[in-house]
């Protein structure tokens, strides 16, 4: 037994071909206990250099001054400079309040009609496929043509929207839903939930199909009607994947400012104005790197919280 | 009893059929819009009354679109751009999802779940630093650079999303061949990626869309017609010309075309694997 052991781990003679073929080397390489990590070399180095070194150093330039308009004192260390300022800002307070409204309303209406067209697809209608074909497009189309489509849609001059409501008679004559601060929020929200209720569509579709039928039948013979059912069964059953989902959008919504960054610039008076398009506006326009940092650096330590404390929140709920 | 369940079932199918219609109709009817708009004369664009059908059926604001505003340059760019978005997470993703999908090995759960947080990292944390970074490295202003600078939030989806993929493939045919003498890189690349390729397709599609439809990454990376992309061209647009609805819309409609056909193509697969990835997420 072990002679046999000891012939087969004789190395086979080899040619010198074979001592310096790549794929021979390669081969014996994967056969090592280090296989694995070599595999994940790459996506971590590079996940390393372009993610986390550049995290690190936004939390860095949030304590520097940097300025590439202003030269003079670049990267110079100012401590809290930057967040005291930020705590005086009311530009900062003002975005912060319209962010969580933004993120709020956002999420609640997608929520609704991802769950209700889930569960409308759920049915396996005849011709369901389709309609689940186009209910999905608009979450693939690019922000840069969802925004201007809708721009397009309700311009106060040639927006078919507006023809349609006075039409009907809803309106009495034009709007411009984006120059109005009081209808802009709104307007825009509209937009984004259309742009992004497929992504609660999609998932609570794969989640549907995970709960057992039995539950039904049996909730039937109970005598539960469609709502109990929905509210015993159903939504207890899909805790999880609507956590992830609600998760996932959040950060999407909070981190993301392309859609008001076509649509509105944060305006008309700043009634749009979010953090996350406040930061990019510091970065972009006002090559203020400093403070653009700190302001984002606060955006990841409110998600952090909001992350934790959800997750805290639905398993508190679960036991 | 069963009379009344027939009856309540019947009613939430058209309930259900009623919803689903309103709903897709909503999801196209802005497309289709665009899509006639990009058709009209500008005469039956900016109107007193109203034209929903064009009066003239014109493709001069995709010809103006293509030989005035340097259109083709963008769409060629982002072309670069995305291919190189693809190749890096393929080749450094690929054989990253396998190692998470087939072996066990201490820090595999960290290393996963640090994978998932990177996505949380706001895009303009990120984007401050790689613009120095890049600027620094020559790489600003270049496809390559808004390649990778795209990497950073395309490679641990495409990690994750072909992991569920990887998974799904039988583990079996990987023994057999391992016990025939293939090496484990053997078993991988000519067994287990070969069942998976349906899967690593999709993915890529997947990333693909999300490299070509990304704005905010190539707003801030790229400053010349050599690298800008055709979302941040399109936008540049609405500031240069007067009313350009007719060419915005012809822009919209070019650059979608890939996506949707694309999407149509993969569709089943994809959101099977964007499902998965985010249910084990």
């Amino acid at each position: 037994m072990s002679r046999g052991r000891a012939m087969a781990a004789l190395p086979p003679p080899r040619s010198t071909w074979d001592a310096i073929n790549p794929l021979r080397m390669l081969g014996e390489l994967s056969e090592t206990r280090y296989w694995m990590y070599l595999l994940l070399l790459p996506s971590a180095l590079l996940i390393t250099a372009i993610v986390l070194f550049p995290t690190v150093y936004g939390f860095q330039l949030s304590f520097t001054e940097m300025r590439l308009n202003r030269p003079a004192g670049n990267g110079a260390f100012v401590g809290l400079k930057h967040y005291q300022r930020m705590l005086a800002d009311p530009i900062f307070w003002l975005s912060l309040r319209n962010t969580a409204v933004w993120v709020t309303f956002s999420i609640v209406i997608e929520f609704v009609v991802g769950l209700v067209a889930a569960l409308a697809l759920n049915r396996n209608l005849p011709g369901g496929k389709i309609l689940a074909v186009l209910i999905l497009v608009p979450y693939f189309l690019p922000n840069v043509v969802a925004g201007n489509m809708w721009a397009l849609m309700l311009d106060s001059r040639v927006g078919v929207v507006n023809d349609i409501l006075v039409n009907i008679g809803l309106l009495d004559s034009y709007k411009a839903w984006f120059a109005d601060p009081n209808t802009a929020m709104a307007t825009a929200i509209f937009v984004e939930a259309w742009h992004s209720f497929p992504f609660f569509t999609l998932l609570i579709m794969a989640g549907l199909k995970g709960i057992p039928a039995d539950l039904y039948k049996a909730a039937d013979i109970d005598g539960a009607g469609a709502f109990a059912q929905l509210r015993l069964i159903t939504l207890p059953m899909l805790r999880t994947i609507i956590a992830a989902a609600v998760i996932l959008r959040v950060i999407g919504l909070v981190n993301s400012p392309d859609l008001l960054l076509i649509l509105t610039q944060g305006g008309p008076g700043r009634s749009t104005q979010v953090l996350s398009l406040y930061a990019f506006q510091n970065a972009y326009s006002d090559f203020n790197f400093g403070y653009a940092g700190a302001l984002s650096v606060v955006m990841f330590v409110l998600l952090m919280l909001f992350a934790w404390a959800y997750i805290r929140l639905s398993k508190v709920n679960q036991d | 009893m069963a009379q009344t369940r027939t009856g309540s079932n019947l009613i939430w199918n058209i309930v259900s059929y009623a919803v689903l219609i309103v709903l897709a109709l909503l999801s196209i009817g802005p497309l289709l819009w665009m899509l006639l708009t990009s058709f009209k004369v500008d005469d039956d664009i900016v109107t007193r009354t109203m034209v929903y059908f064009p009066t003239r059926f014109t493709l001069e604001n995709y010809i103006k679109l293509w030989n005035q505003s340097g259109y083709p340059v963008l769409v060629i760019n982002s072309l670069v751009t995305t291919t190189l978005t693809v190749a890096i997470c393929l080749f450094t993703g690929t054989i990253a999802s396998y190692a998470f999908s087939r072996f066990n090995f201490p820090g595999r759960t960290p290393l996963m779940l640090g994978y998932l947080v990177v996505r949380m990292f706001p895009a303009v944390l990120m984007i401050i630093p790689l613009f120095i970074v890049m600027r620094n490295l020559g790489l600003f202003d270049t496809s390559l650079g808004l390649a990778v600078a795209y990497t950073s939030f395309l490679l641990p989806l495409f990690v994750w999303m072909l992991k569920g993929f990887f998974d799904a493939a039988p583990k079996e045919l990987e023994s057999a061949a391992r016990i025939d003498g293939s090496t484990r890189i053997g078993a991988m690349f000519r067994i287990v990626i070969p069942i998976a390729r349906n899967g690593l397709v999709a993915t890529c599609v997947f990333v693909a869309i999300a490299a070509w439809n990304e704005y905010l990454f190539a707003l801030m990376l790229t400053s010349s017609t050599g690298s800008r992309t055709w979302p941040v061209g399109l936008q540049l647009m609405v500031g240069e010309f007067q009313l350009p609805w007719g060419m915005l819309a012809a822009g919209g409609i070019i650059s979608i075309l890939p996506v949707i056909v694309l999407f149509a193509l993969v569709q089943r697969v994809m959101v099977a694997g964007i499902t998965a990835g985010a249910v084990k997420g």
